[in-house]
C-alpha cells in the first residue's frame, strides 16, 4: 500500500516536472502562451493597482522615506516652506499638486525634446520574486502605447515599456541589470554604453578608444532606429566617478541617474519621437554663479 | 485529495497572489521586497502530504508565472514550485508543526521561500536568462527571507485557519 502510494507520488513528481519542462519549452519556441495570460491578468490588476495605488501611497514611501531621510532634510525644509504657500493660496490636496508640478515639468522636458508623449501615473512597482526592476503605470494599448517605447520622467530616462495590456504597461526600468542604452558624453561625439547595475548606480562603458571621460559629464541618449527603444537627446546621467583601469580597453565610469527611480510618481511615454535629435538641448544647465568684482577705491594722494 | 479542495486551495491562492501584486508590491521595503505569496505557498506546502505538496507546488508555481512583470519563460516557476513541493514532500516530518515549534516553523518557511528563489535562479542560468549580479540576487533573496522571518508569524494563524475551512469534511476528520 506504501508502495503504491510512493509510486504514484513519483509518477505524479515526474508528469509535474516534464509538463513544467513543456510549458517552458513552448515559450522558449516562440509559442505565446503566456503574453496573452499575463496581459489578461494585469487587465484584471490594473484597477485594483488604481484603487490602492490612491489608497496607500503613503504607506508605499514610507520606507524610502525613512532610508532618504538625511538627504530629504533640506528638502524637507523647502517643502515646509511650500505646504505654507499651498496653504495660504487655499489648495487643499497636495498631492495632487506635486503630480501637477511633475506633469508640467514632464510635459516642459518633452516639449523641448519634440517628443509627442502619453503622460501617466505610476501605479505599482514590480514584485520582487521577478527579479526585474519594474514599474506599472496606468496606461496601455487604449492609449496608443505599444512595446520599446521609451518612459521618461521630469529630469530624464526611466526606462522602456517591456508589456502593454489594454489599460497598464510594464516599464523596465533602467537600473535593471539587463538594461543597455547607448549614449553620448553631451557637449562631445563620444559614444558609450551605459549599463543598469540593479541598484542606484550604473556603468558607463566607453566606445570611443581616445575620447576622455570626466566626472560631472553628462550623458544623453543616442537613440535607436526609428526612436525606439530609446529616442535620442534624453538625459540619462551623471558621471560620479572615473575607473582608471590600465588593463582595459575600454574606459569605464560610475554613473547616477537623472531621475530618483524610487520617487517616481509621474512619467511620460514618448510615442512619437522628433524629427530631428535635439542633440544638448535637454541637458540641464548649470545655474549661472554672480560673480562680484570689487575695484579698489583709488588710494588717496598726499596733497603738497 | 479532492478536486473541490484543489479548486478552493487554487483560487485562495490565485487571491493572495493579486494582493501580492496590487498591494505588497507597492511597499518600498528597505533592500529588497517581501513576497506574501510566496511565504503563503510555503505555509500551504508545508501542512500538505506528499501529493498535496506536489500538486500545489505545481499550481503554485503556474501562478506566479502569470506575474505581469515577469520576463521568464511560462513554466519556469511551476518547475522550481514542484520541486520545492518535492522538497517539502520529503522533510515536512522532521520540523513539525506550527503549533508545536513555532520558531523552527517559521524558519522553514523563510528558508523555503530562500530555496524557492534559489531555484528560480538556477533555472534561469541553466536556460541562460540574465537575472544580475549574484550579490545583488542574494542580496535579494536574504532580505526577502529576513522579512518572511518577521512578517510571516503574523500571517501563519490566518492561512491555517483558512486552509481548515477549505477542508472538506472528510478530510477535516
Amino acid at each position: 500500500m506504501a508502495r503504491g502510494g510512493g509510486n504514484r507520488s513519483r509518477l505524479l513528481l515526474v508528469l509535474l516536472l516534464v509538463s513544467s519542462l513543456f510549458l517552458i519549452t513552448l515559450d522558449l519556441r516562440g509559442v505565446n502562451l503566456a503574453g496573452s495570460i499575463r496581459s489578461g491578468v494585469s487587465t484584471v490588476i490594473s484597477p485594483v493597482e488604481n484603487l490602492f495605488s490612491k489608497l496607500l501611497s503613503p504607506i508605499g514611501n514610507l520606507a524610502s522615506d525613512v532610508r532618504n531621510f538625511g538627504q530629504s532634510k533640506k528638502k524637507i525644509a523647502e517643502l515646509s516652506k511650500q505646504v505654507d504657500e499651498l496653504k495660504a493660496k487655499q489648495i487643499i490636496d497636495e498631492d495632487t499638486v506635486g503630480q501637477l508640478n511633475q506633469l508640467k515639468n514632464v510635459l516642459d522636458l518633452a516639449g523641448r525634446g519634440g517628443y509627442k508623449v502619453v503622460a501617466a501615473r505610476v501605479i505599482n512597482r514590480g514584485s520582487t520574486e521577478s527579479f526585474k526592476e519594474t514599474l506599472t503605470i496606468d496606461v496601455g494599448s487604449s492609449d496608443g502605447i505599444s512595446r520599446n517605447m521609451t518612459v521618461i520622467s521630469e529630469s530624464g530616462l526611466v526606462g522602456v515599456i517591456k508589456s502593454v495590456g489594454s489599460n497598464s504597461s510594464i516599464v523596465l526600468l533602467m537600473s535593471d541589470p539587463t538594461f543597455k542604452i547607448g549614449v553620448r558624453i553631451a557637449g562631445t561625439q563620444s559614444i558609450g554604453v551605459v549599463s543598469g547595475q540593479g541598484g542606484s548606480t550604473y556603468l558607463l562603458q566607453l566606445l570611443d578608444a581616445t575620447g576622455e571621460i570626466k566626472v560631472g559629464d553628462t550623458l544623453v541618449a543616442r537613440g535607436s532606429q526609428g526612436g525606439r527603444p530609446f529616442v535620442p537627446g534624453v538625459p540619462v546621467g551623471t558621471v560620479t566617478t572615473v575607473q582608471s583601469n590600465a588593463s582595459s580597453i575600454t574606459q569605464n565610469a560610475d554613473v547616477t541617474s537623472s531621475t530618483n527611480l524610487e520617487k517616481l510618481s509621474i512619467v511620460a511615454v514618448v510615442i512619437t519621437p522628433p524629427n530631428g535629435d535635439p542633440r544638448d538641448s535637454l541637458v540641464p544647465k548649470p545655474r549661472p554663479t554672480a560673480t562680484v568684482y570689487i575695484t579698489p577705491s583709488p588710494t588717496p594722494t598726499p596733497s603738497r | 485529495m479532492s478536486q473541490i479542495r484543489v479548486i478552493n486551495t487554487s483560487l485562495f491562492l490565485l487571491l493572495t497572489f493579486l494582493i501580492q501584486e496590487s498591494v505588497i508590491a507597492r511597499i518600498n521595503f528597505p533592500l529588497g521586497g517581501f513576497s506574501l505569496y510566496i511565504a503563503v505557498l510555503m505555509i500551504v506546502l508545508s501542512l500538505e502530504d506528499r501529493t498535496g505538496s506536489l500538486v500545489f507546488g505545481f499550481i503554485g508555481g503556474l501562478i506566479l508565472d502569470l506575474s505581469p512583470a515577469a520576463q521568464s519563460p511560462f513554466g519556469q516557476w511551476a518547475l522550481a514550485m514542484t520541486f520545492i513541493g518535492y522538497l517539502f514532500s520529503v522533510n515536512r516530518e522532521t520540523v513539525g508543526d506550527f503549533n508545536d515549534r513555532p520558531i523552527a516553523f517559521i524558519s522553514l518557511i523563510s528558508f523555503g521561500a530562500a530555496v524557492s528563489m534559489i531555484t528560480f535562479l538556477v533555472i534561469g542560468v541553466l536556460l541562460g536568462q540574465n537575472n544580475g549580479g549574484v550579490l545583488r540576487n542574494l542580496t535579494l533573496i536574504f532580505t526577502n527571507s529576513f522579512w518572511t522571518f518577521l512578517i510571516v508569524p503574523i500571517f501563519i494563524p490566518i492561512t491555517l485557519k483558512i486552509r481548515k475551512l477549505l477542508l472538506t469534511n472528510r478530510e477535516r476528520v
